[in-house]
């Protein structure tokens, strides 16, 4: 595995330069969250631009270190194929790439908050709506296995929004009165 | 006229949604909308430990899962520098290139099933039957078969497996030639897909195209051939190209490639010698059952095994293999622990399918749901 890594204003230039020294596809382009990593100096984020040439034999991973809130040159000129690629780091990490021409959401729901592959990522707490209108909001749940309340509490409009009460809250929650 | 097709539509292969704007029949623009199916497989990596990983990589590619398990069992065992036995490498090739023509048949049978043929999905599904059997066989179950480990495999084959591979291998290639005659042959399905939707050279190369596809369009990447892993480089086989880059061209490919993969399968036959499938290292590897019953340590090794996996050394792998649909690899990030510090699917379908867009325009709406089944995208694998 050869890794190069590149000053952020310069990163089209490099890319560039790799296209035209024969390292011409462009297979993937992801991030890398270094938040918890043991013993990491630097930036939080790293963004990898996987390269290789046309035969496959030749690979290189350019990488370019970044900050939270801190934006990417976008590669889109170079490549169009790194749209996609480029459009799922931001989903995934929440890096903006500067001049990107579509840069929305790939992956997640529009109504998920937050970049599931940061480290500090909540994990399990995104209340879960289900089609009767109540939902399961994780903390009341765990709080309902330890036997002090039934856990599914609420009703459709608060599921991403987060609960504020989980004491019998609106009309046809009965279940933790009985 | 804006057309909204999918996300629920057997045509689009999974849950794809497509937004297309018409002139007339003419395809003036084309969006796919993706994400449907995604289920955080990479995020639930980073918090299960490394062999328990690969219930989550078969479950992407449903139809090539055993090239997902290969490719992350490859990508920790080079971070592990695990030494796999030669048993269990072959038996890796031989089931990665049979789950290679099961996944061109069902190819082969839902495309042409969006051509308005129907028997050849009978057919197609016939052959991929025996397949199946096989996994089944080996692996107890014919989907998702999580049946390579770390180091080897999860136990050896039973003593079918040898009979029942060569019946199937023996029979297949007189088969091909019939489903040659009766699709790729005739008259009607070229009319319907030569000189449409064409991929040139330039445009794979911008969109990163891969795999069969690429090859299609004169790309001649293919990772057994440029990067062996798995003993590839001890097989001889050809990697099937065209030039023409139509829909045509990109069946031709796959159904040439069902032939060569039958080649590979054969000479793995040939030299499939008897031997241990799992790396000795006690670090990687369970210790034989009968070990536990009188051997102290072999009991420590077990329980630590199971209850907290092992710890390969930090760093970062990629291994680039090659899928029913094109480049598949893992990067794996070890911080030193038990469990990934992260894990990144180059999925071959999501790239892919960023070349369904240029093709499509221009051509009419009706041969781009064929179009789309040329591709061959699974949404597992674009979504993950």
């Amino acid at each position: 595995m050869v890794n190069v890594t590149v000053p952020k204003a310069r990163i089209v230039e490099a890319l560039r330069a790799c296209r035209a020294a024969g390292l011409e596809m462009l297979t993937d382009v992801f991030g890398i969250d270094y938040l918890t990593y043991p013993g990491h100096r630097g930036k939080r984020f790293v963004v990898v631009y996987n390269v290789h040439d046309v035969r496959g034999t030749d690979r290189l991973f350019v990488r370019v270190e970044v900050d939270d809130g801190e934006s990417v040159p976008t590669a889109t000129e170079v490549w169009r194929g790194a749209d996609f690629l480029e459009r799922e780091t931001f989903d995934m990490l929440g890096i903006e790439f500067e001049g990107h021409p579509n840069l929305r959401k790939l992956l997640t729901p529009e109504d998920l908050d937050g970049h599931p592959h940061r480290k500090d990522f909540p994990l399990g707490e995104t209340p879960t709506l289900f089609n009767d209108g109540r939902f399961l909001d994780p903390a009341a749940f765990r709080a309902g296995l330890t036997g002090r309340s039934q856990g599914l509490t609420g009703w459709m409009g608060g599921a991403r929004r987060g609960v504020t009460s989980t004491e019998g809250t609106l009309p046809g929650d009965g279940r933790g009165k009985a | 006229m804006r057309i909204n097709v999918g996300p629920q539509h057997p045509s689009t292969h999974g849950v794809l949604r497509l937004v297309v704007d018409l002139d007339g029949e003419q395809i003036v623009s084309l969006k796919p909308q993706v994400g449907y199916l995604h289920t955080g497989f990479e995020k639930t990596m980073e918090n299960r430990t490394y062999q328990q990983c690969v219930t989550y990589s078969n479950r992407m590619d449903y139809l090539h899962a055993f090239a997902h398990d290969l490719a992350y069992v490859l990508a920790v065992e080079k971070l592990m520098d695990a030494r796999v036995p030669v048993r269990a490498q072959r038996v890796r090739v031989i089931l990665t290139e049979l789950n290679r023509i099961a996944s061109h048949l069902v190819f082969f049978g839902t495309g042409m099933l969006d051509m308005g043929a129907l028997t050849p999905y009978f057919y197609c599904m016939r052959e991929r039957e025996g397949l199946m059997d096989i996994f089944e066989a080996v692996s107890g179950v014919r989907m998702n078969y999580g049946y390579f480990r770390v180091g080897g495999l999860y136990q050896d084959v039973p003593d079918t497996f040898e009979p029942m591979v060569r019946k199937w291998i023996d029979a297949f290639p007189k088969h091909a030639d019939e489903y040659y005659n009766l699709f790729m042959a005739n008259s009607i399905l070229k009319a319907r897909t030569q000189g449409v939707a064409v991929v040139t050279r330039d445009m794979a190369i911008d969109y990163a195209l891969t795999g069969p596809s690429a090859r299609a369009s004169g790309v001649p990447l293919d990772y057994r051939k440029a990067a062996p892993y798995s003993g590839y480089e001890e097989y001889v086989f050809d990697v099937p190209t065209r030039e023409e880059g139509d829909i045509y061209a990109r069946m031709a490919v796959r159904f040439e490639e069902m032939l060569e993969s039958c080649k590979i399968v054969r000479q793995a036959l040939d030299m499939l010698e008897p031997g241990p499938v799992k790396d000795p290292d006690r670090r990687i590897s369970l210790p034989p059952r009968r070990e536990l019953e009188n051997s102290m340590e072999a009991v420590i090794f077990h329980f630590k095994l199971v209850t907290e996996g092992f710890h390969p050394p930090k760093g970062e792998v990629y291994v680039p293999t090659e899928s029913a649909r094109g480049e598949l690899g893992y990067y794996v990030i070890s911080d030193g622990g038990s469990m990934p510090y992260r894990v990144k699917v180059k999925a071959p379908s999501l790239a892919n399918l960023q070349s369904l867009e240029p093709s499509s325009i221009g051509g009419l709406f009706a041969d781009m749901v064929i179009n789309i089944a040329s591709f061959d995208p699974v949404l597992g694998d674009v979504d993950k």
